[in-house]
């Protein structure tokens, strides 16, 4: 299993989150790696919508580099805007969100605008694009992160996107995070905190939480995954070649 | 019928002055990068950028020195990394930026093409965003009493549009992702447009539902084929991504950016000379690339 690719193996953790039949407003690279693969085994009715206001497409010939890309519209169904999908996101029309960034906390709180203060900033990354907008109003915000220590911190540098919090139910939003998917492991949100709720296959708990800076419960519900299912390796193999390379 | 048809430095000349805040459109498909070269050659100063996610032409247009301040949701190479030349000016603090989402964006642009102050929202209320470079307001709803965010509108002096066809009087055709590119221009004040062929009149209205922008909010329009690369034109050409991927290599020191500027803007006297220095090779390629979608 470990002579996977990271980036097959964290679509292949991460598509075990999303239901067929939902409606997904994904990302480019980790995210949509994933639902792509979700909706190529288990989940064939699942919709994928892109920011860009791209709906229901199946950008698999070439990794599209951008939501905008010419690979993103590849069978599209409907090509809309910005604010459409975007409306449809507010209104509470999207059942699960994915994304990924630099930097994520336990409550679930990613980073994507800076390294250091925000006014003086050591690197300066890209900002939020629609990731603060996806954590605040999809119902459902599934995290992916590659198992990098240095980017899970007991406080991200700056809050980009929004993870658990108090104030979510006054201001009527939906309630946030729910998973965090590396390629060794899922942690749950249920109890307020990231909190170890499975192994990948090939990993043990001291993989999963190797070098994690904050201490890391475990769910009532652990369990070990111990493989994949055959219907996923198949397509992760079959439609998702660049990702070997 | 009104002639809007002119070249592209007669559009830039005229309609762009110092210090206007220019509407980039172009949502991965079909960026302006001519008429942002074009500007770059003019040597315009003080321009305020806007848009939602940006492409490399608004890093390469801060990297050329002809903006002082940038808006946007998101300021990248997309997929590949950050906007070097952005990065470098905020670490050195010689670039003025407001940082707001792409949903926010998108609501700034939609507030000013429908004419009203601001359109609330439930974003923006949480997280770090609306406390480190934005003025971001709230209201209590008349009728329900939920606080929402209120997105002030953004209205730009200036769009630029890059689109498949057009006629002579700024009847504008776009197939293709849009993402905020018809809300961007609607929104502005003037909009400049290049498109990759003009048309008669009589195609136009062969298929109006795809006219995006009617020639009455039309400024002027350049033909200019190719006007887009290295973006792609759906149903014309695919994208150069290696074009991307140099530029992310280059551009991540000072002297390739002014490397990558000079060769592509300042020793390119105009798009022809641009066109020639890209080569026919990688533009056949690129056409071979393209999907076959058309307007009708």
């Amino acid at each position: 299993m470990n002579d996977l690719p990271v980036a097959i193996r964290l679509a292949l953790a991460a598509a075990r989150e999303l239901v067929d039949g939902e409606v997904c407003f994904v990302g480019i690279g980790n995210p949509s790696d994933a639902a792509l693969l979700a909706k190529h085994s288990h989940a064939p009715e699942m919709t994928l919508i892109y920011e860009s206001g791209v709906v229901d497409s199946d950008p698999t010939s070439k990794p599209p580099l951008s939501t905008g890309s010419p690979s993103v519209s590849q069978g599209a169904k409907m090509i809309a805007d910005g604010l459409a999908v975007f409306s449809e996101l507010q209104a509470g029309r999207i059942d699960v969100g994915l994304l990924s960034a630099a930097q994520v906390d336990p409550r679930g709180n990613l980073n994507s605008t800076v390294i250091g203060p925000y006014h003086s900033p050591k690197i300066r990354m890209v900002g939020s694009g629609g990731a603060h907008d996806i954590a605040c109003l999809a119902n459902r915000l599934v995290i992916l992160m590659p198992h990098d220590p240095r980017r899970f911190l007991e406080k991200v540098d700056f809050i980009t996107s929004p993870g658990l919090s108090d104030r979510r139910s006054g201001l009527k939003l939906p309630p946030g995070p729910v998973s965090l998917i590396t390629e060794r492991a899922r942690f749950s949100f249920e109890s307020g905190t990231a909190a170890l709720s499975a192994t990948m296959p090939g990993y043990g708990e001291e993989d999963a939480v190797e070098g994690l800076s904050w201490e890391v419960k475990k769910t009532p519900d652990f369990k070990l995954i111990e493989k994949f299912g055959n219907k996923e390796l198949v397509a992760a193999r079959s439609r998702f070649k660049y990702l070997y390379n | 019928m009104m002639d809007k048809s002119a070249g592209i430095s007669a559009l830039v000349e005229e309609h762009i002055k110092d210090g206007d805040t220019i509407f980039i459109g172009g949502f991965g498909h079909c960026v302006p990068f001519a008429l942002g070269f074009e500007i770059i050659r003019q040597g315009k100063k003080n321009l305020t950028l806007c848009r939602s996610g940006t492409d490399i032409l608004f890093d390469i247009l801060i990297g050329a020195g002809v903006t002082s301040k940038v808006v946007f949701g998101y300021l990248g190479n997309p997929g590949i990394g950050l906007g070097h030349a952005f990065r470098r000016a905020v670490q050195a603090g010689t670039l003025a930026y407001e940082d707001w989402t792409n949903m926010a964006m998108i609501l700034r642009l939609e507030a000013a093409r429908q004419g009203v102050p601001f359109l609330p929202s439930r974003i923006l209320q949480l997280g770090d965003i609306a406390d480190a470079s934005i003025d971001v307001r709230t209201v209590n709803c008349p009728y329900t009493g939920e606080k929402l965010a209120c997105i002030p509108a953004l209205k730009p002096d200036v769009a630029l549009v890059h689109a498949q066809q057009a006629d002579n009087a700024g009847n504008i055709q776009m197939i293709g992702v849009d993402g905020d590119t018809v809300t961007g221009a609607m929104a502005s004040v003037k909009i400049l447009v290049t498109v990759e062929q003009f048309v008669e009149t009589a195609e136009i209205e062969k298929m109006p539902e795809v006219t995006r922008i009617p020639g009455y909010r039309t400024t002027g329009v350049a033909e200019l084929a190719w006007g887009a690369h290295p973006s792609y034109v759906e149903g014309a050409y695919g994208r150069d991504d290696d074009h991307f991927h140099a530029y992310d290599r280059e551009a991540r020191m000072e002297k390739g950016l002014a490397d990558y500027i000079r060769r592509y803007v300042y020793n390119c006297a105009d798009h022809a000379a641009y066109i020639e220095t890209v080569g026919k090779k990688r533009l056949a390629e690129l056409r071979a690339q393209s999907s076959s979608r058309k307007i009708a």
